[in-house]
C-alpha cells in the first residue's frame, strides 16, 4: 500500500452538499434496482471489472462476480432506515464512502411461512443489513450531461446481516 | 424567507372540504380560508386549542414555528386588507399557515352554507373548494403539459384565462395559498410520462414549503425554472443565492439544471431504459450462499486486531488518546438507527431476563451527540448547515465529539462472536494509492444505564507514514474515514457462520415426526447461545427429542428436558403432556 498523495484539499460545505446528494440519489438508485424484476440487468451496471464486494464474508470479484452472486438470490425488498455518506480526503473529485443500515427481506417475508409456524419464529421476518460502499469517479466516462462532475460506480461493497 | 401566507380564494362559495380530502388532495386537517373572513369574527382555528373558537387574529405574525421543515419564516406577510371584497384578488390574509402537522381546523360555522359575501356574520367564514376546483386545475395542468418533451410550463399562472375563467385563487398571488399549490403539484406528480422540465417563473411564489421533489413525487424532474419569483429574487437580493440553489437541489435530487444553470452533481452510471435483452426475474426461495465467517486479506490479520482492540480500549477508557490515530483531513460522522429490529422484538430480546436494562435506554442523547447530532442523511432536517456540522473533520473535532457520547464499554478482547468483520484493501480513488476498509459489527453496554447496543463502524485505513503523528505515538495505520451507525441491539446470531433461511421451514406433524433424525443445523443455531450450551450436554438420542419437542412447543431446554423425562421419553406422550398443562406454563417455561 503506498501513503495517500498530499494533493489532499480542505472539504468545503459545496463538496459535502454534492456528495450528500448524490449519496442520497445512490442508495434510492441501487436498492430500486436491487429490488426490481430487471435487477439482473441493472445492478451490475454499478460496477466495474476492478470492484471487489463482499457478501456476508464471501467474496467476489468484478461485474461478473456481482452476476454470480444475484444470479440466484430470492427476491428482496430493502428499506434503508439510515445512511451517511463521507467524502474521502484525497484528490478531486472526492471518493465517497457510504454506510447504510436498514431492513431486507427475502422472498415473501413472514407471509411466505408454512402455516403453523410458531409465532416466534425469526425465519421470514426482515433481517437488519449493514453495507459500506467506496464509491469512486470513472476516469473512463466523460460527464454527459450539464454541470455532472464525474459518473461513479461502486469500487467496493461490503454487505452483511447484522439483526 | 420562504414564508408564507395564505391568500384566500377569491369569491368561490362555501363547500364541503371533504371532497377534496377524499380525493388524497389536501391534507385531512387542513382547511381553506375565504376572501370574505370578517375582521372580528371567530377565528375557525386554533394551534393551541383545537375545539373552540376564539376572538379572529386576523393580523397573525411570525408563528415561528409554523413553518414546516428547517426553514423558519422570517418576514411574514400580514394584511390590513380586513376589508377586501371577494373580488379583490390581491387581499392578503394575515398569515396563519396551515400546516399539516396536525393543525385541527374547526369546519367553519359557515357550514350554514356559507354565502360567501355575507357580511352580517361575524364569524369567520372559512370556504373551501370541492371536485370542481380540481377538475380546473387539472384543464389548467393539461393544457400547459407537454408531454413529447416532458415539460410543464405553469409560468405565470395568473395571467392564465382558465385560471381567471373559473376565478382561480394562483398560487403565489399576492402571497399565495399552499392548497392551490399543493393541488397543483398533485397533478403535477400524476402525470404521465414524468414531468422533466418544469416551468413556474414569474408566479409570486414567495415560499418553497409546498414544492418538495419526494413527497409531490417530482422523482424525475431534470430542470426547475423558478425565474420571476419572490422566493429567488430575495434570495439572490440578499446574497443567498448559494442556499436557495443548495434547497432546492435538496428537495429536488434529479433536478439538473435550476434557472438555465446546471447543477454541480454526480451521477451514476445507470442507464433509465429498460434492458435490451430480457432478464429472469429474481424467483429464487433459497439462499445461494450461507452465511460466512469474518473476512479478512489482503492485509495481515494482526495489522487489524492490533488497530481494534487499542482503538476500542482508548475510545472505552481515554477517548482524548485517540486524537493521533486520526489523519488530519480525516472525517468521523455517526448515525443513529433507530428502527426497532423485527426479530430482536419477535424473539423479546429486549424484555428478556438475560438484558434487564435494555428499557431503560435511551435514543435521546445519541441524536443530540456530538456537537451536530446523529448524522442520518435519509431524514436530515437542518439542511446543508447540519451535514456539514455533523461531519468532525481532523483528530480534534472527532475526539470532542467523543466526548458528547455516553461511555461505552466494547469488549473487543471478549467472546469472539459478538464481533463480526470484514477488511480488505480498496483503492482510494483514480490513482490515489490503496487503503484498507474495516468494517467491524458487534456490540457494546451503554452506561451508565448498562444497556446494550448494536453498532457498525466502518474505518478506512492508510498506512502510517513514518514521522507522522500517528507513527509517533504507535499507530501502524492512520484512520481516514470513520463511520458509526449506533442501531438498538440484535443478536450477534445473525452472523453466525451456516446455512440461511429464507422461509422458516415446514414443522414435522405429530405423526411420524419420530423418523426425523437429524434438524438442521440453522434450527438449533437459532437458539439462544446459553440453550446451545444446555443442549449440549445431552446425550443422543435424547438431545433429538428435545429439539424435536422445543420445535414444536417452543418450551426451553430444561423444560423440554423435565417434560420428556416425565413422560419416558415418548415423544407423543410428552407432547400431549405439554398440551394439557400449558396453560400452567409460566414464561419461564419458554425461549
Amino acid at each position: 500500500m503506498t501513503t495517500i498523495p498530499s494533493t489532499t484539499t480542505t472539504l468545503t460545505p459545496s463538496d459535502i452538499e454534492i456528495a450528500t446528494r448524490a449519496a442520497d440519489n445512490f442508495t434510492r438508485l441501487f436498492y430500486t434496482a436491487y429490488d426490481s424484476d430487471t435487477r439482473l440487468a441493472e445492478l451490475p451496471q454499478f460496477y466495474r471489472q476492478t470492484s471487489s464486494l463482499t457478501w456476508n464474508g464471501k467474496p467476489f470479484q468484478g461485474v461478473d462476480g456481482v452476476r454470480s452472486l444475484i444470479n440466484d438470490m430470492p427476491p428482496t425488498k430493502h428499506e434503508v432506515q439510515s445512511f451517511d455518506c463521507q467524502p474521502i480526503p484525497g484528490p478531486q473529485p472526492p471518493s465517497l464512502m457510504v454506510t447504510v443500515s436498514g431492513n431486507v427481506t427475502h422472498g415473501k417475508g413472514p407471509a411466505g411461512n408454512p402455516p403453523n409456524t410458531p409465532a416466534k419464529t425469526i425465519d421470514g421476518q426482515p433481517r437488519v443489513f449493514s453495507q459500506t460502499f467506496m464509491l469512486l469517479p470513472d476516469p473512463t466516462a466523460p460527464p454527459t450531461k450539464p454541470g455532472e462532475v464525474a459518473k461513479y460506480y461502486i469500487s467496493a461493497d461490503s454487505l452483511r446481516f447484522v439483526g | 424567507m420562504f414564508s408564507t401566507s395564505t391568500a384566500p380564494p377569491a369569491g368561490s362559495k362555501a363547500i364541503a372540504s371533504t371532497a377534496l380530502r377524499n380525493a388524497g388532495l389536501i391534507d385531512k386537517d387542513t382547511q381553506m380560508r375565504d376572501m370574505t373572513d370578517k375582521q372580528g369574527g371567530r377565528k375557525g382555528s386554533s394551534k393551541i386549542s383545537s375545539h373552540r373558537h376564539r376572538p379572529i387574529d386576523q393580523f397573525k405574525n411570525a408563528r415561528p414555528g409554523s413553518s414546516s421543515r428547517t426553514l423558519t419564516s422570517s418576514a411574514r406577510i400580514s394584511s390590513s386588507a380586513s376589508h377586501a371584497g371577494p373580488s379583490d384578488p390581491l387581499s392578503i390574509r394575515g398569515a396563519s399557515r396551515p400546516t399539516a402537522a396536525g393543525r385541527m381546523r374547526r369546519n367553519a360555522v359557515s357550514a350554514s352554507g356559507g354565502s360567501s359575501s355575507s357580511s352580517s356574520l361575524p364569524t369567520r367564514v372559512t370556504i373551501t373548494r370541492g371536485a370542481k376546483t380540481i377538475e380546473f386545475w387539472r384543464e389548467v395542468v393539461k393544457k400547459r403539459w407537454n408531454p413529447e418533451i416532458q415539460f410543464l410550463n405553469l409560468e405565470s399562472l395568473i395571467d392564465d384565462e382558465v385560471v381567471k375563467r373559473h376565478n382561480l385563487s394562483s398560487p403565489g398571488l399576492g402571497g399565495g395559498s399552499a392548497r392551490e399549490a399543493a393541488v397543483i403539484f398533485k397533478l403535477a406528480g400524476e402525470l404521465k410520462p414524468p414531468v422533466k422540465t418544469l416551468s413556474l417563473a414569474n408566479n409570486k411564489l414567495a415560499d418553497l414549503d409546498f414544492i418538495s421533489g419526494r413527497k409531490e413525487k417530482l422523482l424525475h424532474l431534470r430542470e426547475l425554472l423558478l425565474i420571476g419569483n419572490p422566493v429567488r429574487d430575495f434570495e439572490y437580493k440578499n446574497n443567498r443565492a448559494d442556499r436557495y440553489k443548495q434547497e432546492l437541489t435538496r428537495r429536488f435530487p434529479s433536478l439538473e439544471v435550476l434557472d438555465s444553470e446546471p447543477v454541480a452533481q454526480i451521477s451514476f452510471d445507470v442507464q433509465q431504459a429498460p434492458a435490451a435483452i430480457p432478464v429472469k426475474k429474481p424467483d429464487a426461495t433459497t439462499f445461494p450462499y450461507p452465511m460466512s465467517g469474518s473476512f479478512i486479506t489482503g492485509v495481515d490479520g494482526g495489522l487489524v486486531s492490533n488497530f481494534l482492540v487499542r482503538f476500542f480500549a482508548l475510545f472505552d477508557g481515554q477517548r482524548g488518546q485517540l486524537v493521533d490515530a486520526y489523519d488530519p483531513q480525516a472525517s468521523f460522522s455517526f448515525s443513529v438507527n433507530t428502527t426497532i429490529p423485527i426479530r430482536a422484538r419477535v424473539q423479546g430480546l429486549h424484555t428478556s431476563k438475560e438484558l434487564p436494562n435494555q428499557r431503560k435506554l435511551e435514543w435521546s442523547h445519541w441524536l443530540s451527540a456530538g456537537e451536530g447530532g446523529s448524522r442520518n442523511l435519509n431524514r436530515m432536517h437542518g439542511g446543508l448547515e447540519r451535514a456539514v456540522k455533523s461531519l468532525h473533520i481532523g483528530g480534534d473535532a472527532a475526539v470532542k465529539a467523543f466526548q458528547t457520547f455516553p461511555g461505552t464499554i466494547h469488549e473487543i478482547g471478549g467472546p469472539p462472536e459478538k464481533f463480526c468483520l470484514e477488511a480488505f484493501p480498496v483503492p482510494l480513488g483514480a490513482n490515489a494509492g490503496m487503503g484498507l476498509l474495516v468494517s467491524l459489527h458487534g456490540q457494546f453496554t451503554e452506561l451508565p444505564v448498562d444497556g446494550v447496543r448494536s453498532f457498525d463502524r466502518t474505518f478506512l485505513l492508510a498506512p502510517a507514514a513514518d514521522g507522522s503523528r500517528a507513527k509517533l505515538n504507535g499507530w501502524d495505520v492512520v484512520i481516514l474515514s470513520d463511520q458509526w451507525t449506533i442501531r438498538a441491539y440484535s443478536s450477534p446470531e445473525a452472523w453466525k457462520a451456516g446455512d440461511l433461511l429464507v422461509q422458516a421451514q415446514a414443522k414435522s406433524t405429530s405423526n411420524g415426526s419420530a423418523s426425523q433424525n437429524q434438524l438442521p443445523q440453522s434450527v438449533i443455531s437459532s437458539l439462544p447461545t446459553e440453550q446451545q450450551s444446555a443442549l449440549a450436554t445431552i446425550p443422543e438420542p435424547q438431545r433429538n427429542l428435545v429439539i424435536q419437542l422445543m420445535s414444536r412447543t417452543n418450551l426451553n431446554v430444561k423444560f423440554a428436558v423435565d417434560c420428556l423425562q416425565n413422560n419416558e421419553w415418548n415423544m407423543d406422550k410428552a407432547y400431549a403432556n405439554f398440551e394439557q398443562v400449558k396453560a400452567t406454563l409460566g414464561r419461564e417455561a419458554y425461549l
